[in-house]
């Protein structure tokens, strides 16, 4: 198997264990812990050449990066059905702030000052240490219409890629 | 012969690919400035610089690469990045895509 092969073969994987996760009573982090985690390897799928014998070099803003790239693809855009470049643009455009605060998720990102769905964080203002499962994570709220679009990117770019 | 024009009219193909993507991704994104097209004979490549984005961190241009899609007028696979401003012909490219003095900026035919 190749590189990309692999990357996107795991994410996929991430992805829908956070489809099964979200029919669970399980806390909300570990769904935003997958798809953190689906969404970083989705964009290092996307940069590993086809036929690359090493795995991508780029560790971290991936995410933002790939989809900054991916609103000006024709192929993508056509794939997702959006019927004008400009459309498809004002989408992605339009969820690149949430993006990058998926993105920052990972713990490379978050350290253990800032809420993230896998590591118990100290705040930096009050000294509390808090763990992800005791955590709404609010800006994730899996309710809004944001959130819910970013997920169906995601679950659809990972649909197309190969 | 046969190899010298198939060569030439592949690179020409090539680069009516990387002039198409250069005016799509341009109409996606107005904060690209300036578009350099690495010319290859069997793989589109461009590294886009784009005020919206913040530099590599590594010093690096990192490119995501997509494969043919004959249905979309791109038959030949691609490799495309964003740069920042600070990283034009100064960011290491990726092996095999030569050196900065290889590219060819392609103007904007919007």
């Amino acid at each position: 198997m190749s590189w990309r092969s692999a990357f996107l073969l795991q994410a996929r994987s991430d992805y829908d264990t956070r489809e099964i996760l979200n029919t669970q009573r399980v806390e909300y982090c570990h769904q935003l812990h997958y798809l953190q985690m689906a969404s970083e390897k989705l964009a290092k799928g996307f940069l590993t050449p086809v036929a690359s014998t090493e795995p991508p070099k780029m560790t971290h803003a991936a995410f933002v990066r790939c989809l900054q790239v991916i609103k000006g693809r024709p192929d993508i855009r056509r794939a997702l059905n959006f019927s004008s470049t400009q459309t498809f643009s004002q989408f992605v455009d339009s969820l690149l702030p949430l993006a990058e605060q998926v993105q920052r998720l990972a713990p490379s990102y978050a350290g253990i000052r800032g809420p993230n769905p896998e590591y118990p964080w100290q705040a930096a203002t009050h000294g509390a240490v808090t763990a992800p499962a005791e955590f709404d994570l609010p800006q994730f709220d899996s309710q809004s219409s944001q959130m819910n679009k970013l997920v169906r990117l995601v679950r659809d770019l990972l649909r197309v890629v190969s | 012969m046969t190899q010298t024009n198939g060569s030439h009219l592949g690179m020409k193909e090539i680069e009516r690919q990387a002039r198409l993507l250069a005016r799509e991704n341009r109409l996606a994104e107005p904060a690209i400035t300036k578009v350099y097209w690495f010319p290859d004979e069997h793989e589109v490549r461009l590294v886009e610089v784009d005020t919206m984005v913040p530099p590599s961190g590594d010093g690096e241009v990192h490119p995501f690469y997509f494969r043919p899609s004959p249905q979309d007028d791109l038959p030949s696979p691609s490799g495309v990045a964003l740069i920042s401003p600070d990283e034009d012909r100064r960011a290491a490219l990726p092996e095999g895509w030569g050196t900065w003095n290889d590219a060819r900026e392609l103007e904007n035919e919007g």
